[in-house]
């Protein structure tokens, strides 16, 4: 028998503890290296608000057809409408690169889609035994997605936003649509038991962003804008950032990337963090509307 | 027939296997067989894994010694049910009374991680009231320990297992799950829509498998193998919790190590004799402590037998063997209208805890409470379910197991009464090391059979109100509890609180033989919690220079 090796012994076979703190400060430092390079960035060219509106339309719709199409997929498109979602985000996101007026219909019936699609989702959480409860929230369909399909409708209407006022009410609207994700998002990573310290930035980043946003829309003061701004830019690099920590969530599921069959069906949804992103472009271009700057 | 089917002795040249690879190895700190080690463990399950880790991290020398192979779970569990009895105990006991015991599966584990390497992972806790059965209820035995002390460790290994439980537990004081509830399959909705078409509570059982990922382990796939070893990692066993802490700690684990004798010397224990390699050998140390189980536990005591103590190891109250305990296990089957593949997932997703919280109804003709489940048995256990309990057979037997994936079925988990005549003794007969056999006797008493039809009625009456057809009911037996019990008085019990025999000083017990009572719960938690305290208790023992003194 081997004689004892005197504390030699590091620490390799333990299961690390259940924070992943690593990866967490590897991403935090992203989000700051990012973020901090998009609050310092100057505006080369200044884009028209409304191609921002059309821009953020068309990120928000394809992260909803992504999402949408693997989800529903994932459940098998066991009923036909389930179809109707990622076909009226593809429809949607196409018309920001056409014809706006023509493409009104067509974000219109996104809008309704997506209101419709709240009351399915309703439908199969109440079916559930145990009605609303936890495990229904967490696990039947997502209560709020649907409302991602509306918001990409609205911000294809949006495009024909003008005024001052009407930035206001776009700011107004993009605080409330962040708002509603950032409770769906708390709820998800709330089943995810905050597994990875960094799930907490979507539910801080976001909120603190939505209140300076929803202050342009009620006050629209001057002195507190450039502080939306920034706080939109930071919640802009969050999405993208995000987009990097489902990637590296889906690696973590049993076989890795390599069983993406699996692991990105059930691992955190990839396309969803970029929503964040589009919302944050739709309300800086609300906030050249209020300040009147192109 | 065990002796085939393992591998060579693993933990090995400064090294053991790395869990979480398919056959890497980490660094283990060994002792030699001259040296006095501080405590020799003869176990690594629920009882004797938790205290090696704990023990190694407070700072002292330990080796945890393993009749059962140290398993790789990547690599080495097939997803086939036969293949997978290596995880059991099956080496021959003599069983009898008149209800004698099936041993394996259900009940006896030979792993380095113990029976939790096969473990449904239902992480339940005792009802508080439990622990002072005899006092507040009426029926048993009290427990020398305050629940709330319970209580504190059962957050402790429930957080050190990552245990998956529901926000909101309808039954007993709040608790916190560190992660989230599995969703509810198939198989446990049947439950839930019985108990709410009787107007009861259910929950989403606590599991020890993760929900989300958790360090190297990966969330749950729902493979639904459980039963049989998990080969991804996420059941949080022993094997893959306690197990690699101990090693970080430095703690040596002996695997395929039979410890067949406790030594002792002018009242004190000196170390185990053991087998392995071949040979048998002898580790000395300062503590020894019994981690065996139920049934292994008593019949290593039993045959250290010496001299000075001719009836056992720490034997003068004749306790040591007696209060043996099982679990009723009796289930209800039936077939549903809709395809429900029980197979999906743990085995059991949901709970009912209802007639644990119950003392007064006119309908409880029984002392104890009793839980049930969903289930999800594979097919070969069902086929042997049916086979035994309903004695079908060719087509018969096909045209039921034709209809496995439409079935749904409720099992109890019933706490039965401690009874002295339940026991462990030893049989003549010798094993392969030359050891004598456990001969093991076990009958219900009428308060059991009272409980088990009062369940077998109540969850016919359940599965029916969920739309569940032609049912079908089956008896069983599962889990372990008592043969070591212990207890405040030295005549009565065979350890103090602290799991220290009463005998013999620095000899102590430490596994789920210590349960004074089964409760209608799985008692995996418990025998978790219990050993997490009796590792802080030796500890505070130690630090108070009383771990050498002996009792009074």
């Amino acid at each position: 028998m081997v004689p004892a090796q005197e504390k030699s012994v590091r620490h390799p076979a333990r299961n690390t503890s259940s924070r992943d703190w690593r990866s967490a400060a590897l991403g935090i430092g992203a989000l700051a290296a990012l973020g901090g390079a998009a609050l310092l960035m100057r505006r080369r060219t200044r884009l028209d608000p409304r191609r921002k509106i059309r821009q953020s339309a068309a990120a928000m719709g394809g992260s909803i057809l992504a999402d949408s199409a693997m989800e529903h997929l994932r459940g098998g498109f066991h009923n036909p409408a389930m179809y109707a979602a990622p076909a009226l985000a593809t429809l949607s996101m196409l018309g920001t690169t056409g014809n706006a007026r023509a493409a009104r219909p067509v974000h219109a019936a996104a809008v309704a889609v997506g209101a419709a699609g709240l009351g399915f989702h309703a439908y199969n959480i109440l079916k559930r035994p145990g009605g609303v409860s936890w495990n229904n929230l967490f696990y039947a369909a997502p209560i709020g997605a649907p409302g991602g399909l509306a918001v990409t409708g609205i911000l294809g209407l949006a495009d024909a936003a003008r005024t001052r006022d009407h930035g206001r009410l776009l700011a107004g609207f993009i605080a409330l649509a962040t708002l509603a994700e950032v409770a769906e998002v708390a709820l998800l990573h709330f089943r995810g038991a905050w597994h990875n310290p960094a799930m907490v930035l979507p539910v801080t980043v976001p909120p603190a962003t939505a209140a300076l946003l929803l202050g342009q829309a009620l006050h629209p003061r001057t002195t507190t804008r450039p502080l939306a701004r920034s706080a939109l830019r930071l919640m802009g690099a969050m999405g993208v950032i995000g987009t990097g920590f489902h990637i590296y969530g889906v690696s973590r599921n049993m076989g890795g990337w390599g069983n993406w069959r699996q692991t990105a069906f059930a691992g955190p949804p990839v396309p969803a963090p970029s929503s964040f992103t589009a919302l944050a472009l739709a309300g800086d271009a609300a906030l050249d509307l209020i300040g009147g700057t192109p | 027939m065990m002796a085939l089917q393992d591998p060579d002795p693993r933990a090995i040249d400064g090294h053991a296997p790395d869990v979480f690879s398919r056959d890497g190895t980490v660094p283990m700190r060994q002792f030699s067989d001259r040296e006095e080690v501080d405590f020799a463990i003869v176990g690594t399950g629920c009882g004797g894994g938790v205290l090696a880790a704990k023990l190694a991290e407070a700072g002292f020398s330990v080796v945890a010694f393993d009749a059962g192979a140290f398993w790789w779970p990547l690599s080495d569990f097939a997803s086939d049910e036969r293949a997978q009895d290596k995880l059991y105990w099956l080496d021959p006991r003599i069983s009898e009374g008149d209800d004698p015991l099936e041993f394996g599966q259900n009940n006896s584990g030979r792993s380095v991680g113990g029976s939790s390497v096969h473990f449904q992972m239902v992480a339940l806790r005792f009802r508080p009231e439990w622990f002072r059965s005899r006092s507040l209820l009426g029926y048993a035995v009290d427990w020398p320990v305050d629940w709330r002390e319970m209580w504190h460790y059962y957050d402790e290994v429930e957080r050190a297992c990552a245990i998956s439980g529901p926000v909101t537990y309808p039954w007993g004081p709040k608790r916190h799950y560190p992660y989230r509830a599995h969703e509810v399959n198939a198989a446990g909705q049947v439950l839930a829509r019985g108990a709410e078409a009787l107007g009861v509570p259910w929950a989403p059982t606590p599991l020890a498998t993760v929900s989300a990922p958790r360090g190297k382990s990966p969330p749950c796939v729902y493979r639904g193998m459980c039963k049989i070893g998990c080969s991804t990692n996420a059941k949080q066993s022993v094997l893959v919790t306690y197990i690699p802490r101990a090693l970080d700690a430095g703690a040596e684990i002996r695997d395929l190590a039979m410890v067949g004798r406790i030594e002792t010397d002018k009242g004190r224990a000196t170390g185990v004799e053991y087998h392995r390699a071949g040979q048998w050998r002898f580790q000395r140390a300062r503590n020894v402590v019994c981690a065996g189980y139920s049934i292994e536990t008593p019949r290593l005591l039993l045959n250290s037998a010496n001299a000075r103590q001719p009836g056992g190891l720490a034997n003068s109250s004749g306790t040591v063997g007696r209060y043996l305990m099982a679990h009723l296990n009796d289930a209800v089957w039936g077939v549903m209208d809709d395809e429900i593949r029980w197979y999906k997932g743990p085995p059991s997703m949901a709970c009912c805890e209802h007639w644990n919280y119950i003392d007064d109804h006119p309908d409880k003709d029984f002392d104890g409470g009793y839980s049930f489940m969903s289930q999800g048995p594979l097919p070969t256990d069902f086929a042997r379910m049916l086979v035994t309990n309903e004695g079908v057979f060719g087509t018969e037997l096909r045209r039921q197991m034709a209809l496995y994936n439409r079935m749904a079925g409720l099992k109890m988990v019933g706490e039965t009464i401690p009874q002295a005549d339940n026991r462990v003794t030893l049989a003549d007969e010798i094993d392969d090391f030359g050891l004598r056999r456990a001969r093991v006797t076990y009958s219900y008493c009428d308060n059991d059979r009272r409980m088990q039809r009062h369940a077998r009625d109540f969850m016919a009456r359940m599965l029916g109100a969920a739309g569940g057809r032609d049912l079908l009911e089956t008896g069983s037996t599962a889990h372990l509890m008592g043969g070591c019990r212990m207890g405040n008085d030295p005549e009565t019990s065979v350890t103090d609180s602290d799991g220290r025999t009463w005998d013999i000083p620095n000899l102590w017990v430490c596994d789920g033989s210590l349960m004074p009572t089964a409760g209608g719960v799985n008692p995996s938690m418990t025998i978790m919690a219990n050993a997490a305290r009796i590792a802080d208790r030796i500890t505070t023992l130690a630090a108070h220079g009383e771990l050498d003194r002996a009792h009074g």
